[in-house]
């Protein structure tokens, strides 16, 4: 196994030890934001030995946490979930799905990879800069994020090798999505018809189409924020602005239009989070159901559906922008539509279960698992998807549950079955049921316990991207809660050391596995 | 030329033809609402470089490939001439740079296909022209 591999396997491990590395700093972070929510006035050591200037004597600073939350989130969307289900799984299995022998383009494939890797690299740079890490958020609003060094610390290095971090990663994913689509269209063995796909190459290319055209709008306006902060254009930056009473000389430009570019690709960006799970829940459900997937063709064309409405529905993130109420009501009705081709998969889902003789393997937990997120987190959506409703929750750790069952956790429950199901391919042995059960169970109770009672701090008006809650009056009620999920988090992250230990144990010393051990009937199991 | 060298470049072409639509639109947006939009000053020996698409395809039709790289590499270095007019701080200016340095790493791009696949490369090159066409008549016409 070379460095500099063009083997599309190789590309797929190495895609998910990217991933595998990067959740365990994210995790990381977002254990130092939660200790600091209960703990704001504690002096920590360690903390003043990471982050000299960020913690003066051990002292959090709000700029050091609002850091430390771009980073927790950019870190977490991009290089976790982005990455594992489409680049990692789709590298390794797509070409054996669909009998290539290897993608379109190894070179280009080879060169994603690395591109990735660089943009991560970039990312990370950005906290041993002067000044840290950016503060924006990984959402990047402008004026914030667009002048310079005047906003805070992190906002002048920190802020630049962000948005380059984020564009070389656009890079990286506009060409792997072009290898993906030409693998599909023009590489699928002789008399595979694209309904003969499994709905695991339905996730990846869906996903694939969708980050064609999503990356290649967050493009753009990184290079227009990139281009206010270093050449002095305004194309964001309003005028009139005071900061830190400095008056500012750039006029004209439009934070909003920043804000339309932004969730154009970062609608879409949630289901290039999802897809790939979904198609690979529908595959392990079947598989250990011992039946076919319930309605194939109603789940391919929901998931060419969900990603077709995802282009037309990212004004929901701007309700509260000042937008006209005709558009709010478009975007509104276009959102709940989402709910349909949704609702579909969900039901198709628990068809597919009906009357089948399940086995519930470690794969089949995470699986059913899943499911229950990405119904609990939909709900949510549903809710945050009415514009009057919105306007009260937007901006509160009512959207951060929301997010983070659906997206975060749902899509890790998919990488955890992916990675169960697939093992033996990819290592030749199993990865231990046993403690994969026990995982499953210690982290569905841990991200129930940590995300449910999130919801009631938003009900609450709890703002999101706080540093401090006891400045506030009104969050006093609510402090109990935070020490409550605090400890949840703790919990979690913790239950995660099983899973890699269960992981870097079972890949020397696991079972070993025989050739089609779960009787699946796709060809990645005959090829190898 | 292959399937896959032509669904390549199709969807190659789909990605950039998005870029390409967002830029624009943000300057649309840009202009509507900014109140400080004045049309970018393009010098007149500009527009003789229209007749860059015709001929680059042209002369790929006639599968001349060395005169089309010179052909796209004289493009190039014209817009890398142009990009020195523009001040950066006058917003319809700032556009206009963006688009045409974005439309010459495309040409750059298309110059090295050609260079590596040879006519292989020739729907991707017939789109370089037509997008110049675009991009002048953007800031020529509509700007
Ligand atoms: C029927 C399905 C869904 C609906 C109706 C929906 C609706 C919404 C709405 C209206 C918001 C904006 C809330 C606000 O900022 O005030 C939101 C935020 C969000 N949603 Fe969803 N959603 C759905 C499914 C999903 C899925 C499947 C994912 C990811 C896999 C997801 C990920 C996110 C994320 C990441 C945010 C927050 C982004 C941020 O502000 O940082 N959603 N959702
Ligand atoms: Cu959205």
């Amino acid at each position: 196994m070379t460095v500099f591999s063009t083997c599309h396997k190789v590309i797929g491990k190495q895609y998910i030890a990217l991933s595998l590395f990067s959740v365990f700093i994210g995790i990381f972070l977002s254990l130092v934001m939660r200790y600091h929510l209960v703990h704001p006035d504690t002096k920590v050591k360690l903390f003043q030995l990471l982050w000299p200037d960020g913690a003066p004597g051990g002292q959090m600073t709000p700029e050091l946490y609002l850091s430390l939350m771009t980073m927790h989130g950019t870190i977490m969307v991009f290089f976790v979930l982005t990455t594992t289900p489409q680049s990692g799984f789709g590298n390794y299995f797509l070409p054996l799905q669909i009998g290539a022998p290897d993608m379109a383009f190894p070179v280009l494939n080879m060169l994603s990879f690395w591109t990735t890797a660089l943009s991560l690299l970039t990312l990370l740079a950005a906290f041993f800069v002067e000044g840290g890490a950016p503060l924006s958020g990984w959402t990047a609003y402008p004026p914030l994020s667009g002048l310079g060094k005047i906003t805070g610390p992190g906002q002048g290095l920190g802020q630049d090798l962000w948005i380059l971090s984020i564009a070389l990663f656009c890079v990286a994913s506009l060409m792997a999505a072009i290898n993906f689509i030409v693998t599909i269209i023009e590489l699928r063995a002789p008399g595979m018809g694209y309904f003969d796909m499994p709905l695991t190459c339905w996730g990846w290319f869906v996903t694939a189409l969708i980050s064609l055209f999503a990356f290649a709008v967050l493009l753009p306006g990184g290079v227009l924020l990139l281009l206010d902060r270093l050449a002095g254009t305004s194309f964001f930056i309003p005028g009139g602005l005071i900061v830190n009473d400095q008056v500012q000389t750039r006029s004209g430009g439009s934070p909003l239009l920043f804000q339309h570019l932004f969730w154009f690709f970062g609608h879409p960006e949630v289901y290039i989070a999802i897809l790939p799970g979904m198609g690979l829940i529908s595959t392990v459900l079947s598989v250990f159901s011992g039946k076919r997937v319930f309605g194939y063709k109603a789940m391919a064309i929901a998931m060419l559906a969900i990603g077709g409405l995802g282009f037309v529905v990212w004004g929901h993130h701007m309700f509260i922008s000042g937008m006209s109420p005709y558009s709010s009501i478009a975007f509104s009705v276009l959102t709940l539509a989402v709910g349909v081709p949704s609702a579909v998969k969900t039901f198709n889902w628990l068809a597919t279960l009906w009357g089948g003789r399940l086995r519930f393997t470690a794969a089949m937990h995470y699986a059913l698992g899943f499911v229950s997120l990405f119904i609990t987190g939909g709900i949510t959506g549903l809710v945050l998807g009415q514009p009057g409703l919105d306007v009260y929750f937007h901006d509160t750790y009512f959207v951060v549950a929301h997010f983070h069952l659906i997206m975060g956790v749902a899509a890790v429950f998919a990488i955890f079955a992916g990675l169960h199901y697939w093992f033996p391919i990819m290592y030749g042995r199993f990865l231990n049921e046993q403690l994969g059960k026990l995982h499953f169970f210690l982290t569905f109770a841990g991200v129930y316990a940590l995300f449910v009672p999130l919801h009631f701090a938003g009900f609450v008006g709890n703002p999101r991207r706080y540093p401090d809650f006891k400045e506030y009056e009104f969050l006093k009620s609510v402090m109990p809660l935070h020490i409550g999920v605090t400890h949840a988090a703790y919990f979690l992250a913790a239950v995660q050391l099983l899973f890699l230990f269960n992981y870097l144990w079972s890949k020397r010393r696991g079972a070993l596995a025989p050739a089609n051990p779960w009787g699946a009937a796709t060809r990645e199991w005959r090829n190898d | 030329m292959t399937n896959v060298a032509r669904s390549a470049q199709v969807l190659l072409i789909a990605a950039s033809s998005m870029l390409f639509a967002a830029f624009t639109s943000a300057m649309v947006v840009r202009r509507g609402i900014g109140g400080d939009w004045a049309a970018p000053p393009l010098p007149a020996w500009v527009l003789p470089t229209i007749l860059f698409a015709p001929l680059a395809s042209w002369l790929l039709h006639q599968r001349r490939v060395k005169p089309a790289m010179a052909a796209g590499a004289a493009l190039v270095a014209a817009q890398i001439a142009l990009l020195a007019h523009f001040r950066m701080a006058v917003i319809g200016e700032a556009f206009c740079a963006v688009l045409i340095a974005v439309h010459a790493l495309h040409a750059a791009a298309g110059v090295l296909a050609l260079g590596r696949f040879g006519a292989s490369a020739a729907i991707f090159w017939h789109f370089v022209g037509l997008l110049w066409i675009y991009v002048l008549f953007l800031f020529g016409v509509w700007a």
